[in-house]
């Protein structure tokens, strides 16, 4: 087989819902439940309402387009979309088209290839249809919610590298805090073809995991179609994530005609060079620069630097942390037993309101093994559930070892002196022997000592027994 | 008492009861709306209650272009499509006027989404309102309903005004054929929040009254910024406290708007007009704008249909106004509902404007429009540098006969906006006042200042103009 293998080509169009307060074009909240509790005149485009642009979602987007290296049009206007759908308030959608906020931009991947960005704008959301079994319901709490699109050029190559992009994309979006995983959704229309093929669109996939789905799944089928010699069809597809396939939604592809016109109830902005330079200012370290300054400046390995710089809350409590407590303590403890206590739930650490002193006090005990292992990852777990501080917790228990390393020693003798035979074991060979005299002395410890120091106490006497 | 600002005086003192007052102005209301049909809604007046006496428009009759929203009130913009559309909030011009103490007396005609200019092109089941001075001719549009009702009431002696709405030509049209002030401010000086729009970009709200100076009242009181309309602007009106010195003002002739298509008799009496301002002290100049006379109509009906076909796609009978028994899938349910409610001017301009800015004819057409209306706003502002108003006749013709407009093809109709479209496709605030009559109907005289300059056409305004139901 020296028949080389067909690049994939693929291309992103990426609609996030940005997490403002209030929806891009009026005040309505935009976290309700209740179904179309969130409307007003505004968004249910109600004959006599005029539109009024959000700054903060102008913000928000301009973060985006900041961190994502584009190029800002400092002035810029909207554009109306026009089509019918039962989910459209107005039968036109408020977009930007001839100029969009912001263009030419890209994202790094790992491996040094910079994936480039077309443009960057703002939009807003259709309502929400719901479709039960012979007619459909409509929310119009969506109606309005602020949206950004990203179009990346086709430059990515794979469906894994789409997925990398994808999670990069995401994790910049949550450094900026203009976007939440668990609230916003993110959707995204995407183009796939592989060299030398026709291409094929997959029209509006929700949600990230639909997202790699998909494009894994149609990356797959163009390539059986292609080994079993047939031809790719240039169609429009759509994404069923439940079964997790595509399937033909239109076959020839046509070019939509929405008739854009300028919005004219809007003006002309223009961003003040105060106001850009302000945004400028305000975009964090993001993960990538972060993970990288962790691990040369706190000799992590790179994976661990990278878990850490994954969510900014956990990199900015390990920096915190180091001031205090050895970094490979801090960032073992953080890494494994605060994030499996967090994922355990879905929960975000940003979100708990946990006070880092505390839990740096916690780890100094830690460190000078004042408590176990086990007493600082049961002290977390009921600080995350219950809010009790990890203080607190260990004086209601008594959990504080009482034993310093002389009292220890005293007892490993004692142990050693009345276990002679396991003692013998352990010297010829029979490691496991160790178990049992680490069980005796935590026994006369009554648990208030803490294994691994025992352990280690143990393995120093035995081995200096034989020296 | 036909003079507003007397009437608000007296009203205050209590010298009038407004009780009575209403009352007797509900019966009247009631029948000469069977004859002349101005009003869409008639407001229940007879009951109405009174506030503490205040604000400039203390107990003034107010009506209300049918666009133009109103709370609780049936506001259709003269269509069937909108029928039963009570909007939940005022329009930002109407909540001004009520904080001033105006009283909404109804909802007054227009043609359907304003795409008119003889108020014959009323929505399915609406009826065409009449001219008061003569029965057989057109009110004009699409303002139809305010300035008629604004001649009849001024006839009968009773104060009276109208907030009205011009796109193309819509205040200053109805305002000459039935011989009243017509007032379109500078684009943006009265918020459109709560404007059914027609073209947002060309839109504005303005003032009928019977003369000059009570429309500069209603647009004090009316105009002002407003957060809730982005395209608002802030500005300090000084309109009735004007001096009426014309000495030192400038009048440009617009040569262009008294040849090719105006009806003798019409330009005879705005030139006598122009001649009597002269004797009061203005300085004459002749200006001209071939190129507002050559393209604006063309730019205009461009932009304004494009818009007005995207603004008239979010009626599809789901969430109010007119509906049908939901059958079908959701294409088939808006079209019936779109092509029973919606009438022929509309469908027209639905599928015009859909046209110029489909892909493939969009350069052609929408963006072409836009990039002339910047050459024709520059014409304009040129013209501006050597004088200070622009005068010409408002229409080519007296108000024409319900019999002529039928015989008009829709190129002839669209073309009568030829005077009143410059001014409003560059957003320049202008006044239509009375200037004669020629075969007893008036004949409207068009003033247009620089933008903002609302201040000098107050000004010549009250010199010009020869107001009805002044001689007893």
């Amino acid at each position: 087989m020296s028949e080389k293998k067909p690049k994939a080509i693929i291309g992103l169009e990426v609609h996030v819902q940005l997490n403002t307060n209030s929806k891009l074009f009026c005040s309505c909240p935009t976290d309700a439940e209740e179904p179309n509790t969130a409307c007003c005149e505004i968004c249910l485009g109600m004959p006599g309402s005029k539109p009024k642009l959000n700054e903060k979602a102008l913000e928000f987007a301009l973060r985006i387009a900041l961190a994502l290296n584009c190029k800002i049009n400092r002035e810029f206007f909207f554009s109306r979309k026009v089509y019918f759908y039962p989910d459209m308030a107005k039968n036109f959608q408020i977009t930007q088209y001839e100029v969009p906020l912001a263009e030419k931009g890209f994202i790094e991947l790992q491996s040094g290839r910079k994936i480039s960005i077309r443009r960057v704008h703002i939009e807003e959301d259709p309502a929400s249809l719901i479709h039960e079994a012979n007619y459909s319901l409509i929310d119009y709490n969506r109606s309005g919610i602020p949206l950004v699109e990203i179009v990346t050029e086709p430059q990515l190559r794979s469906a894994a590298e789409a997925k990398e992009f994808l999670d990069s994309l995401i994790k910049i979006l949550e450094y900026l805090e203009v976007f939440d995983s668990r609230r916003n959704t993110i959707k995204a229309d995407v183009n796939i073809s592989l060299e030398g093929s026709e291409r094929v669109e997959i029209k509006n996939i929700s949600g990230r995991k639909a997202i790699e789905a998909a494009l894994e799944f149609e990356e797959s089928r163009q390539r059986s179609l292609i080994a079993e010699g047939k031809k790719i069809e240039r169609e429009t597809r759509g994404f069923n994530a439940e079964k997790g396939i595509t399937f033909t939604l239109r076959e020839k592809e046509f070019e939509e005609d929405y008739g854009y016109i300028f919005e004219p109830d809007l003006t002309k902005f223009k961003i003040a060079k105060e106001f850009l330079e302000k945004v400028k200012r305000e975009i964090p370290e993001l993960h990538i620069a972060k993970a990288k300054r962790l691990q040369e400046e706190f000799s992590l390995p790179k994976n661990v630097a990278e878990t850490l710089a994954g969510e900014k809350a956990l990199a900015e409590l390990f920096e915190f942390l180091t001031k205090k407590i050895n970094p490979e303590l801090a960032a073992s403890f953080l890494t494994r037993e605060l994030l499996a206590i967090l994922n355990r739930d879905n929960l975000k650490l940003a979100e708990l309101d946990l006070d880092a002193k505390e839990i740096a006090e916690m780890l100094v005990l830690l460190q000078e093994n004042k408590i176990t292992e086990k007493t600082a990852k049961e002290a977390m777990i009921n600080y995350v559930h219950k809010k009790e501080t990890p203080k607190k917790f260990i004086e209601r228990n008594n959990l504080l070892i009482e034993f310093d390393t002389k009292e220890i020693e005293d007892i490993v003798d004692a142990v050693f002196a009345e276990h002679k035979k396991a003692v013998d074991d352990y010297k010829k060979g029979k490691k496991e022997a160790i178990n049992f005299l680490v069980g005796q002395v935590m026994r006369i410890a009554k648990g208030k000592a803490e294994p691994r120091i025992v352990r280690k106490i143990i393995i120093k006497k035995l081995r200096g027994g034989k020296q | 008492m036909v003079d507003v600002t007397k009437f608000v005086k007296k009203a205050k003192s209590n010298k009038i009861n407004l009780k009575n007052f209403y009352k007797k102005l509900s019966k009247k209301l009631r029948k000469w709306n069977s004859e002349y049909r101005h009003l869409v809604l008639i407001n229940e007046i007879d009951s109405v209650e009174f506030s503490l006496p205040n604000g400039n428009l203390y107990g003034v009759p107010l009506s209300v272009k049918d666009c133009i929203c109103v709370k609780g009130m049936e506001s259709r913009a003269g269509s069937a499509i909108l029928h039963g559309y009570k909007p939940t909030f005022n329009a930002t011009a109407v909540q001004n006027a009520l904080n001033n103490g105006a009283v909404i007396i109804g909802k007054t005609s227009q043609d359907e989404f304003g795409f008119g200019t003889f108020n014959v092109n009323v929505g399915k089941g609406f009826e065409i309102p009449l001219n008061p001075h003569d029965k057989k001719r057109s009110c004009g549009g699409s303002s139809g309903g305010a300035a008629g009702l604004t001649a009849l009431l001024a006839m009968n002696k009773i104060p009276h005004l109208a907030i009205a709405e011009s796109t193309g030509g819509s205040i200053a049209c109805p305002a000459s054929f039935c011989g009243v002030a017509g007032f379109t401010p500078t684009y943006g000086l009265v918020s459109r929040y709560g404007l059914i729009d027609y073209a947002n970009s060309l839109d504005k709200i303005g003032a009928i009254a019977r003369t000059t100076i009570e429309a500069a009242l209603l647009l004090e009181n009316i105009a002002g910024f407003d957060e809730k309309d982005s395209t608002s602007v802030s500005v300090n009106l000084k309109l009735t406290k004007t001096d009426t010195n014309i000495e030192n003002l400038t009048l440009g002739i617009v040569k262009d708007f008294f040849s090719e298509g105006i009806d003798r008799e019409v330009a005879d009496i705005v030139w006598r007009k122009i001649k009597e301002l002269e004797a009061k002290g203005v300085e004459l100049k002749e200006v001209s704008l071939p190129l507002n006379a050559k393209y604006g109509l063309a730019t205009y009906y461009i932009v304004a249909m494009s818009e007005a076909s995207t603004n008239l796609a979010k009626y599809c009978g789901i969430r109010y106004g007119a509906a049908l028994k939901l059958e079908g899938n959701f294409d088939e349910y808006f079209s019936k509902v779109r092509s029973k409610f919606f009438g022929e001017e509309a469908k027209r301009r639905i599928i015009l404007g859909t046209f110029a800015r489909q892909h493939g004819f969009r350069d052609a057409y929408y963006i072409r429009a836009l990039k002339l209306r910047s050459k024709l706003i520059k014409e304009f502002k040129k013209v501006f540098k050597s004088c200070d108003v622009v005068v010409h006749p408002t229409m080519p013709i007296i108000a024409p006969r319900f019999d002529e407009i039928e015989k008009l093809t829709p190129l002839q109709n669209y073309a009568m906006d030829l005077c009143t479209v410059p001014a409003n496709l560059a957003g320049l605030p202008h006044l239509s006042v009375n200037a004669g009559f020629s075969r007893r109907m008036p004949v409207g005289i068009m003033f247009t200042a620089d933008h903002f300059n609302e201040e000098k056409l107050v000004k010549i305004g009250i010199n010009a103009e020869e107001p009805i139901g002044e001689k007893e």
